[in-house]
């Protein structure tokens, strides 16, 4: 049988009093696109921030391409290599170019030469179609021009997983669909995709599955339609109502 | 579109632009004429002074008795001792190039191309080598000339880049423990800083010169002038990392995020992401405590080291030269001026080259 991607067994996560995660289980099969979506408040961000150990979890299991999710440093940095992520506010480094923005990470977390990490930088700025910005610096840029910046340089990486953590959130809706198309095509070439957001046009158009938490909880799951179409629960049906 | 972005003209005549700014309302022109008057009656009894009634060279001090003007002979006269102190005459000339490379180090670090981990230290480590080989001399034919004989602006120049140099990186070492998460580590590192920052430099200068020999053994007290360098380093950097510190607070923890996301190890982390990024945030602070540390190395004369300030004041307390004090404050008044201006227009021109994007 296939090993998931990512598996995640019984996570309890508690914020002094809060409990922001309630017995959370969750199997994400390789190549598969997965959407999470809720309302705010409702954790999602905090689940997929435990993926790659930026949050800690009260209890539980994360297993990620085989590696236990934990306090181990060393652990976590083998995961950080192979599991990319996309913030909702771009986060890249303010006084680098964008160019040095992709080639620095590749420098210093799997020890690339400057001119291989160059070259690989270089080619995923031109998939993502903003070479042509390589040697300007992030705040000469617009906020979707950033955001697939800061694609590029964690694809430069390789990963084998993206985690996208409301990626299109901090962006003006012109610029929205610039970013959603990259996307697209990153979950249509097979890669394994989490993806906290409230884009339903994305998560009907590439997503296999969906998920809907409230309160820290699995609330509902299924695919695209029928969690549009057929919602089971009424949080699922208001959560969509509004969104739509 | 280009036309219609185009700025608009500026055709103001002469009249016109003193009348905007200075004879807008007869309250801005009362004020104008006043001050107008002042400046000029100013300027007219310093140039008098400086320039036109000015002696300039003289066969003997006793020529100097024209009181309507400076008499630069003293300068000429004493000027070795204000730069150089008691150095022996013939070394001067080491002295001088050893002024220059610290001061063409100071330049070189100003360019931003210079800002990383590696060159910076090393351009301070070849500088500040070459200051110290060629005063100190004692190889390659060099008569020794040990650090009791140094003195002037030569010593002023030596005790501010030393402060520099050993108090910078000591005040990242200070700023990176004091946000440590092991609280035994950042809460003592806190402690000791809250304590430097509490006391007066004289009285750390002091204890560094006078008392450290009582109770450290001899073959660590190193020479009066290390270990003034040193306190005075350690004083420094007691304040230097708490605006460092304030940058790191300041960079927001996404940047952290970010860099553990991607893999980058902790070294990485502040070196390449949060240290940079905190010394562009506090830059002007940064610049501030230069320019202070510049002025305050006048008090080592306390304690016996003849500075630039101490020399000078040598300089007349002769009473051979004793009339022409105006003089040779002026001059050192200059040299202070030249430094410290230099250095404040520098953070300036770095703001303003920052807020455009650049690094």
């Amino acid at each position: 049988m296939h090993k998931p991607a990512i598996s995640i067994i019984s996570l309890e996560k508690h914020y002094g009093d809060f409990h922001a995660l309630k017995n959370v289980n969750l199997e994400v099969p390789d190549g598969q696109t997965l959407v999470i979506c809720g309302p705010s408040g409702s954790g999602k961000s905090t689940l997929i921030r435990c993926m790659n150990g930026l949050e800690s979890y009260t209890s539980g299991d994360i297993d990620v391409l085989g590696m236990a999710v934990g306090d181990n440093t060393q652990v976590l940095d083998q995961v950080r290599k192979r599991v990319g992520m996309v913030f909702q506010n771009f986060n890249l480094f303010p006084h680098l170019t964008n160019l040095e923005n992709c080639v620095l990470p590749q420098i210093r977390s799997l020890g690339r030469d400057r001119g291989a990490a160059t070259e690989e930088a270089q080619e995923q700025l031109k998939k993502m179609q903003v070479n042509i910005h390589a040697a300007k610096f992030p705040d000469q840029l617009s906020g979707g021009q950033q955001q697939r910046v800061a694609l590029a340089r964690a694809l430069c990486l390789k990963p084998e997983i993206m985690l996208f953590d409301e990626p299109t959130s901090a962006l003006d809706p012109e610029m929205i669909s610039e970013v959603l198309d990259v996307m697209q095509d990153l979950a249509r070439a097979d890669m394994t995709i989490v993806c906290v957001t409230h884009e339903m046009g994305f998560a009907r158009a590439v997503a296999d599955r969906v998920i809907l938490m409230a309160a820290g909880e699995i609330v509902e799951e299924g695919t695209p339609v029928q969690m549009f179409n057929n919602p089971l629960h009424d949080i699922t049906r208001e959560f969509m109502k509004v969104v739509n | 579109m280009a036309d219609a972005m185009a700025p608009p003209a500026r055709q103001m005549g002469a009249i016109a632009w003193l009348r905007k700014h200075f004879f807008n309302t007869w309250y801005d022109a009362i004020f104008s004429i006043i001050f107008a008057v002042l400046i000029f009656w100013g300027l007219q009894a310093l140039i008098g002074w400086a320039f036109v009634n000015a002696i300039w060279r003289v066969e003997n001090k006793n020529q100097c008795t024209h009181d309507a003007g400076a008499c630069w002979a003293v300068i000429e006269s004493r000027g070795r001792l204000i730069l150089f102190g008691l150095y022996p005459y013939e070394e001067q000339w080491r002295s001088t190039l050893a002024c220059f490379a610290v001061i063409i180090t100071i330049a070189l670090s100003c360019l931003p191309r210079f800002w990383s981990i590696r060159r910076l230290p090393l351009l301070w480590v070849v500088g500040f080598g070459a200051f110290v080989l060629l005063m100190r001399g004692g190889f390659a034919g060099l008569p020794l000339v040990t650090s009791e004989k140094w003195g002037g602006l030569s010593l002023t120049i030596f005790i501010f880049s030393g402060v520099f140099v050993i108090g910078m990186p000591l005040a990242v070492v200070f700023a990176l423990a004091r946000r440590s998460s092991l609280p035994v580590i950042a809460k003592s590192t806190g402690f000791f800083i809250d304590i430097v920052r509490s006391l007066p430099l004289l009285t750390i200068l002091f204890a560094a010169a006078v008392i450290v020999p009582l109770l450290v053994p001899e073959w660590l007290q190193g020479s009066k002038l290390m270990r003034v360098v040193v306190a005075f380093a350690v004083f420094f950097a007691a304040y230097q990392a708490e605006i460092i510190r304030a940058g790191l607070q300041s960079t927001p923890d996404g940047q952290a995020e970010a860099a553990s996301a991607l893999g980058m190890p902790y070294w990485s982390l502040v070196v390449d992401i949060l240290l940079p990024q905190a010394f562009r945030n506090t830059l002007p602070s940064t610049i501030n405590q230069a320019v202070i540390t510049f002025k305050e190395t006048s008090i080592v004369t306390i304690i016996g080291f003849f500075e630039v300030m101490a020399s000078g004041n040598a300089a007349i307390g002769t009473g051979e030269w004793g009339n022409q004090y105006i003089e040779v404050y002026v001059f050192l008044a200059l040299i202070y001026f030249v430094f410290v201006f230099g250095l404040s227009r520098y953070g300036a021109w770095l703001e303003k080259r920052m807020r455009l994007g650049h690094a």
